[in-house]
């Protein structure tokens, strides 16, 4: 295990002894060997350690085992994690990760630990952001050890490798880094490696933290790694070429680098056949793009291009908008704020409460806004629509991203109609054109065009036409599978 | 980073001041012109009489008429903003009517100018001649809920599937501007009872009437003046009389000889027996019908070419034809000596393809 924290200040035994006996949990008791009448103490964390490790198994072994010194009990003791240290720093950690400090009378400044960690592991539930019909329904959890076993058991090869990396000032979070040897990008693994231990931050307390800490741009609204609950997903990246780092206590594993168009394309389209998974895709950009473009359009072909509307629906349009006091782009402000309470309002209340408050507000206030004359009919339907296609899309951190989005191209278009439109979509194209994940290109099938991934990028190709890897991962092997020995398998069967 | 938001901040500052630069008409907030209709005042000036919809919640729109009279169009426009709530905006305009009086006295080419150099105004506007005068047509009520929508609705079906060729103001003007052409426009008549006609079609030159077709002319001269088009006609035979429905036709003219020029018209008609009032079709009676139209066609067209000729209009478009024909076209002797004496040979062939279901 690499050490990759720096001490500004050793604390050394007699100092460590003084602080932690202020602390209520900190035990040492003092016991002697039946047999040897060689005397020992147990130093540890009550809160950490699991008692029944610790008296039912360490315990017994040591009191009637044969042992006289410290490299004794490392052979007595039958537990995993035992090993003999005199490095104080390594101590210390040992400790609060839930070890065992055994030493023995007439030893000094070296000490034998055996790890007796409480795990408090949370069961594997049911994907809740992810949901999907079909698939596995299995998640990460709070723990890095159960998420590493969720993933071992997917790929169960040699080559998978995992890099511990230390990270938090006081949090000393355990952050893993996942990838595949011999497929992986190394470029991409270095530099994920070198910017988490170049993190610098006291607690780090999810993988969030994380992805915030490492981006390429951190200025900037629109996620530059897809963070999953998904174990199957996760699995299907790492195949792919990408770097995974899993942080303990997070339910969330990142995935990088990824390109914009990741982020639309949701895990289930994978398990659905080709068609409808492309059908559905199609749908979902077709969603995002009304999602963040409907409203201002209306406000600006409200306020600017009258001659755009169809002579069948000015009679509708202008009848429900004559008893308004405002101008459109208030209206809309007005509405698409009060969309926003109330997803802010639902999110942050318990589930049944949330659902009452969103049929309160959706039907409620919806109804009688238009009813009081504060917005028009046809707003509300517009806005209703928007809020429903931005939430399809697969990966809530882009869902917020499209969220604010809408605000900018409002103002825009208040201000010069279907042209600030335009000129704003301009900024967000520059914005996304300079963009980079691990320094690979963020909107990478569309520019730099790549013919390859542009294909898989907005259909679902069938899986047997799905030979290569993404070329922006630049893996080592582009080829999924071999296109002969598939052939060959497939002219048995016929 | 830095640069770009530097960039961004300016360019948000400057959208907040010049966006005084771009006229805001919100929808509500404007009377939205959907029809103008101009009339003849006195030598020098002229009479416009705009229409806009009055949008009134959960029922149809009022049509609202205004009048006045001014020397050209943009004045027109802004005496009538001083008696309406709103500001005129011409942006959803979509019929344009002209007084009998005034496209024959004082001609309307100058009043289709102005629109075609309004950027708020789009192609597809239609031009139509009046009976009588346009402020009285636009203030009728007919029995349907918007005057503008009626005739503009009237005028699309018959160019879809009547006897009208296709006209708008693009065309109008194409017609206009092209050496070797002229334009037309429908003609509108208000009749008893709150009915709008569509009386036929009149012929222009230089911005002026010049001559008026009768409906039952309109079927050949549909043929003439466009390419594809579409139609009812009634044949008549011993055996009975049969309406033929032209269900595909295509022109194309030939240019045969020159000096004199000699230009081969082909019409090709496909068509339907919508009717026949006679016992029985048997496939002689569809080829004695089909024969019968052939030489109405042939007939009707000469005598159609024979009127433009004598008027010195050319709406097919045969002088425009031989101009693509051949090097150093010479408008003016077209104009003075050929077109009198170009032949022009019709050749029609109709074919009848269905003649009833129950047979």
């Amino acid at each position: 295990m690499k050490l990759g924290w720096k001490r500004k200040k050793q604390i050394m035994g007699e100092d460590l002894k003084e602080i932690l006996e202020k602390s209520e949990d900190f035990q040492a008791v003092s016991y002697q060997n039946k047999k040897t009448k060689t005397r020992f103490t147990l130093f540890y964390i009550t809160s950490l350690v699991d008692e029944r490790i610790l008296h039912e198994i360490a315990l017994p072994k040591l009191l009637n085992g044969d042992f006289k010194k410290l490299g004794d009990a490392k052979k007595i003791l039958p537990l995993a994690e035992v090993d003999i240290s005199r490095n104080k720093n390594e101590i210390e950690q040992k400790l609060f990760n839930g070890a065992v400090l055994l030493t023995v009378e007439g030893e000094k400044g070296v000490c034998c630990f055996f790890s007796a960690q409480k795990e408090n592991v949370r069961n594997i539930s049911l994907p809740e952001i992810e949901f999907s019909v079909l698939g596995p329904k299995e998640t990460f959890v709070e723990s890095l050890k159960q998420n590493l076993n969720l993933i071992r058991k997917r790929i169960p090869v040699k080559e998978l490798i995992v890099e511990e990396i230390i990270v938090g000032r006081y949090s000393k979070t355990r952050v893993a880094i996942l990838y595949i040897e011999g497929l992986t990008n190394e470029e991409n693994v270095n530099t994920v490696r070198q910017r988490v231990e170049g993190i610098e931050y006291d607690e780090i307390t999810d993988s969030s933290y994380v992805m915030q800490l490492i981006s390429d741009n951190t200025n900037s609204p629109f996620p530059q790694m897809l963070d999953t609950e998904r174990p199957d997903r996760v699995a299907a990246a790492l195949t792919e070429g990408k770097v995974v780092l899993l942080v303990d206590g997070s339910p969330h594993a990142v995935i990088a680098p990824t390109t914009l168009v990741e982020f639309f394309n949701s895990y289930e389209d994978y398990l659905l056949d080709w068609i409808l998974a492309s059908f559905i895709r199609f749908i979902r950009f077709f969603a995002i793009a009304f999602s963040v473009l409907a409203t201002p359009a209306y406000v600006a072909i409200l306020s600017y291009h009258y001659q755009l509307i169809p002579v069948d629906l000015l009679n509708t349009l202008v009848a429900s908008r004559r008893m308004i006091p405002f101008p459109p782009v208030l209206e809309a402000f007005f509405l698409e704020i009060t969309i926003e309470l109330l997803r802010e309002a639902g999110a942050r209340l318990p589930t049944k409460v949330g659902q009452t408050i969103g049929i309160v507000g959706g039907i409620v206030i919806g109804t009688a806004s238009v009813e009081a004359g504060l917005t028009s009919n046809v707003l509300l339907i517009i806005v209703a629509l928007s809020a429903l296609a931005s939430f399809t899309t697969p990966v809530y951190r882009i869902g917020n991203t499209i969220r604010l989005l809408r605000f900018p191209f409002l103002i825009f278009a208040e201000l010069w109609g279907l042209l600030g439109i335009v000129v704003c979509l301009c900024f967000v194209t520059t914005h996304l054109l300079r963009l980079t994940s691990l320094g690979r290109p963020y909107l990478e099938p569309i520019y730099p065009p790549r013919l390859h991934d542009l294909k898989e990028a907005f259909v679902r190709p069938p899986l047997s036409t799905l030979r290569e890897r993404p070329q922006y991962l630049r893996t080592k092997k582009p080829a999924r599978f071999s296109r002969k020995a598939a052939k060959e398998k497939k002219d048995i069967d016929e | 980073m830095g640069r770009l938001l530097k960039f961004f901040i300016m360019a948000v500052l400057a959208a907040a001041a010049l966006s005084g630069c771009v006229e805001k008409n919100i929808l509500d907030d404007i009377s939205l012109v959907n029809g103008i209709g101009f009339d003849y005042y006195d030598e020098t000036k002229i009479r416009g009489t705009v229409i806009y919809p009055y949008y009134l919640p959960e029922k149809d729109p009022e049509d609202k008429t205004f009048t006045a009279v001014s020397e050209i169009k943009k004045t027109i426009l802004d005496d009538i903003g001083r008696q309406t709530a709103d500001p005129v905006v011409t942006g959803s305009l979509n019929i344009i009517l002209f007084g009998e009086e005034l496209a024959e006295r004082k001609g309307i080419l100058e009043l289709v100018d102005a629109f075609q150099r309004d950027p708020g105004v789009g192609s597809t506007l239609y031009l139509a001649v009046v009976e009588g005068t346009a402020r009285e047509f636009l203030e009728e009520n007919y029995r349907y809920r918007s005057t503008v929508e009626l005739v503009s609705r009237i005028i699309q079906h018959n160019i879809d599937r009547g006897d009208l060729p296709k006209t708008n103001l693009q065309r109008f003007l194409f017609d206009y501007y092209q050496r070797g052409k002229t334009p037309f426009m429908p003609r509108l008549k208000r009749k008893p009872g709150k009915i709008v006609d569509l009386d036929g079609i009149n012929l222009f030159c230089k911005g002026k009437i010049v001559d008026y077709l009768p409906p039952d002319k309109m079927f050949f001269f549909k043929l003439l003046v466009d390419e594809y088009s579409e139609g009812l006609y009634l044949v008549e035979i011993d055996e009975g009389k049969a309406s033929v429905h032209s269900i595909r036709s295509k022109r194309k003219f030939r240019l045969m000889e020159k000096d004199p020029y000699k230009i081969r018209v082909e019409i090709d008609v496909n068509g339907v027996i919508d009717e026949f009032t006679g016992n029985e079709l048997k496939p002689a009676t569809m080829k004695k019908l089909e024969h019968e139209f052939e030489n109405m066609i042939k007939e009707e067209c000469t005598k159609l070419i024979r009127r433009f000729k004598e008027k010195e209009v050319d709406p097919a478009g045969f002088g425009h034809f031989v101009k693509t024909k051949i090097r150093n076209f010479d408008i003016e002797k077209w104009r003075n000596t050929d077109y009198k004496d170009l032949t022009v040979e019709i050749k029609p062939t109709v074919k009848i393809t269905q003649s009833g279901v129950i047979e």
